[in-house]
């Protein structure tokens, strides 16, 4: 078999590119889960102040503490609140600059990406995205690495920083528990002023650009979470600019898990068909200087020349 | 012959003209919608509605509704909103002043987004509690509908978003504690108003044309309310940015309100030649509240009635429950000595007079007084 070196060349690297791309369309056909939940909290409408009923309701639902939560003190609006290990949402005041004495609230908790990255960046899958729409923490393989935290976009994963003996990462669960059951998450049930939709996320996202057609001068033209970081399953409407109630604009629509999703598929081929592509790089042009220095050379010549020298002489 | 077919072809043309003119205006009329009729967009998304799909809008709230065409004097008066009251104790919506209110902006289709021709339908004809279920997402449930229409304006009203505005507390859910009065203006619900020190008015009445009016002071001293004065008012009056429902009152009208506490008085209680001077207790009581009467509101004292009468100045008239025992003389300035302390009240203070100066004579023949020789020493007075 008379194969050039620059045939095999080409060969081998179209395999390569082959593995590599085929592995990349096969994860691009899943346009995430068809009928999946998500929600629409729509900021206009949250009150805020003397409110905060979510919380409590979300605290009760996923057994919380529910010690210092008073709901009429008001004083927790002045400074931006994070979730954390005991509050899996927080409501947090934006000034309005349209309408300065009716400023924004907006309920924070985990977004419950399409794709998410704290899931693609675990070590040991401890996070499901669930058929339903939540994403869900499984806190018996975990192994405390918090690289979720560092990979979310939104920062919304908590550590048990307080918890010596068995610390886990907490975060909103969409309730997944009661839409199995076929309630709505606790704080969509509870919030007075219904701002907060349960819904499969594309009616979500049909209703949203309803609203927005509907009364163009309350929202903005934008859902965010449609396409954020390749989509989330909570959306949210604002009368006002994003950046300006604490949302960042500079995240992309690419799913996170895109970044690293080249560098992860190409490792098992780089694995697997690098040491035999070299291997094969090498015999081939050990052949050929064989072949080039023709029947005058003995065999042993080259070998005394090549690594096999030290074999021979022990 | 070309003159007669010229004619010919005239009149033809004449002819058609007239047979078609009566057509092409009517085909101009069809196209034009019946004005006294919303347009069928106001409601219908679409281009054919039909009974099974009206595609009617998710929130109809533009454009002439049904509701415009009547008068909130034709909507009930308090409805009682108890379909969730498992929490709440039943809100008493005042249907009647919140029509009077949106008489000064966009009538009834502020709330009754949505009325069919003829019908009126209450929140919850539409809004189920159900509906905040997936399949209904489109339209908000029966708790959602309330507070959006309610807190949407009382937000923006009152920037305040306290439960007990409306709701007023069931046992066991603490709605935080607010002051409790939704009968009067300034009871739960609404901004503080500054209200004017005094008025004062020049009345055709010649024999006393200035009338003073001491605004504050009648809220004071008679801890009236907003509405036991303003009692015709609705909200529009002060609120009526128009001033098309707030027509002055007539003599008759404003006389009623001051005779309900001063019917019986004469003109010149009110009517003067000059503004009249602001209630003292010294000048009209006759005496000067002393540091610890100042700090009593009137109705400490005076408790009965709409009008404050008179008091007789015996200290007994409040403080009958005081002996010789109870009785700290010090906080009066002076602390009795040892055997005056043992006295019985009337020793001294004959007949229980105790605003008259005290008499030493039962016991000291000398003449003496209490300034000259105290029955003990005289200490710092009290101030509380």
């Amino acid at each position: 078999m008379s194969l050039k070196r620059r045939d095999f060349l080409k060969l081998s690297t179209a395999a390569a590119c082959l593995g590599v791309t085929s592995t990349a369309h096969g994860m691009e056909d899943f346009k995430g889960w068809p009928d999946r939940y998500g929600m629409l909290t729509d900021t206009t409408l949250c009150i805020g102040a003397n409110c905060r009923r979510c919380e409590e309701a979300c605290k009760k639902t996923n057994k919380r503490s529910l010690e210092g939560l008073n709901l009429s003190d008001n004083s927790v609006f002045d400074h931006q609140r994070r979730t954390d290990p005991n509050s899996y949402t927080v409501v947090n005041r934006f000034a309005n600059r349209e309408d300065p004495e009716n400023p924004i609230y907006v309920k924070k908790q985990c977004m419950h990406c399409n794709e998410p990255a704290c899931a693609s960046a675990c070590l040991v899958r401890a996070f499901t995205k669930t058929p339903e729409g939540p994403v869900l923490y499984n806190k018996d393989v975990c192994i405390g690495c918090r690289y979720c935290m560092l990979a979310c976009p939104f920062r919304m994963p908590t550590y048990d920083y307080f918890d010596a003996f068995s610390p886990e990462v907490r975060k909103c669960t969409m309730c997944h528990d009661r839409i199995i059951e076929g309630k709505i998450p606790a704080c969509a049930d509870v919030c007075p002023k219904e701002a907060i939709t349960f819904g499969k996320r594309s009616d979500l996202i049909l209703l949203a650009r309803e609203k927005i057609r509907h009364d163009p001068d309350r929202y903005q033209q934008h859902i965010y979470g449609e396409e954020e970081v390749g989509g989330t399953s909570w959306l949210y409407l604002a009368g006002t600019d994003f950046t300006n109630i604490g949302f960042a604009n500079n995240l992309g629509s690419t799913p996170y898990p895109e970044f690293t999703r080249g560098f992860l598929s190409a490792v098992p081929i780089v694995l697997t068909v690098w040491p035999v592509m070299l291997t094969g790089f090498w015999k081939f042009s050990k052949a050929r200087e064989r072949q080039e220095a023709g029947p005058e050379t003995d065999t042993t010549v080259d070998d005394e020349k090549g690594w096999g020298d030290g074999y021979r002489h022990e | 012959m070309n003159r007669n077919l010229g004619n010919w072809c005239i009149s033809v043309l004449l002819l058609l003209l007239i047979t078609y003119m009566p057509c092409f205006g009517q085909s101009q009329d069809r196209s034009v919608p019946d004005a006294t009729q919303p347009p069928c967009s106001d409601c219908h998304v679409c281009e054919t509605p039909t009974k099974s799909n009206p595609c009617l809008e998710m929130c109809a709230r533009t454009g002439a509704m049904p509701a415009d065409l009547h008068k909130p004097s034709e909507g009930p008066g308090v409805r009682v909103i108890d379909e969730l009251s498992d929490l709440y104790a039943p809100v008493d919506f005042n249907h009647k002043l919140h029509a009077e209110m949106v008489e000064m902006g966009e009538g009834c289709s502020v709330c009754h987004h949505y009325s069919p021709p003829g019908k009126f339908p209450p929140c919850n004809d539409c809004h189920t509690d159900e509906s905040t279920e997936p399949q209904t997402l489109r339209k908000p449930g029966l708790k959602g509908a309330y507070h959006r229409q309610c807190m949407g304006c009382h937000r923006e009203w009152s920037h305040d978003t306290k439960c007990i505005i409306c709701h007023l507390p069931t046992n066991g859910y603490d709605l935080s504690g607010a002051p409790l009065d939704s009968t009067d203006i300034l009871g739960i619900s609404h901004p503080v108003i500054t209200v004017p020190d005094k008025k004062v008015w020049t009345t055709p009445y010649q024999a006393g044309p200035v009338v003073t009016f001491h605004h504050q002071e009648h809220i004071d001293l008679f801890e009236l309310r907003c509405v036991d004065c303003h009692k015709h008012e609705n909200c529009s009056y002060c609120h009526d940015l128009r001033k098309e429902y707030s027509p002055r009152k007539t003599d008759e009208e404003i006389h009623a309100i001051c005779n309900d506490c001063h019917a019986q008085d004469e003109c010149g209680k009110c009517h003067g030649t000059k503004e009249k001077p602001a209630f003292v207790h010294a000048a009209d009581g006759s005496w000067a509240l002393n540091r610890f009467h100042a700090e009593l509101s009137c109705r400490a004292c005076h408790p009965t009635g709409k009008k404050i009468s008179k008091l007789d100045h015996q200290c007994t008239n409040c403080h009958g429950g005081w002996n010789q025992k109870n009785f700290r003389h010090a906080v009066t300035g002076l602390q009795l000595d040892e055997i005056h302390a043992e006295l019985e009240c009337s020793d001294c203070h004959v007949d229980s007079a105790f605003d008259a100066p005290p008499d030493c004579s039962g016991c000291h023949d000398d003449g003496r007084s209490p300034k000259d020789a105290p029955p003990g020493h005289y200490v710092q007075a009290a101030s509380k």
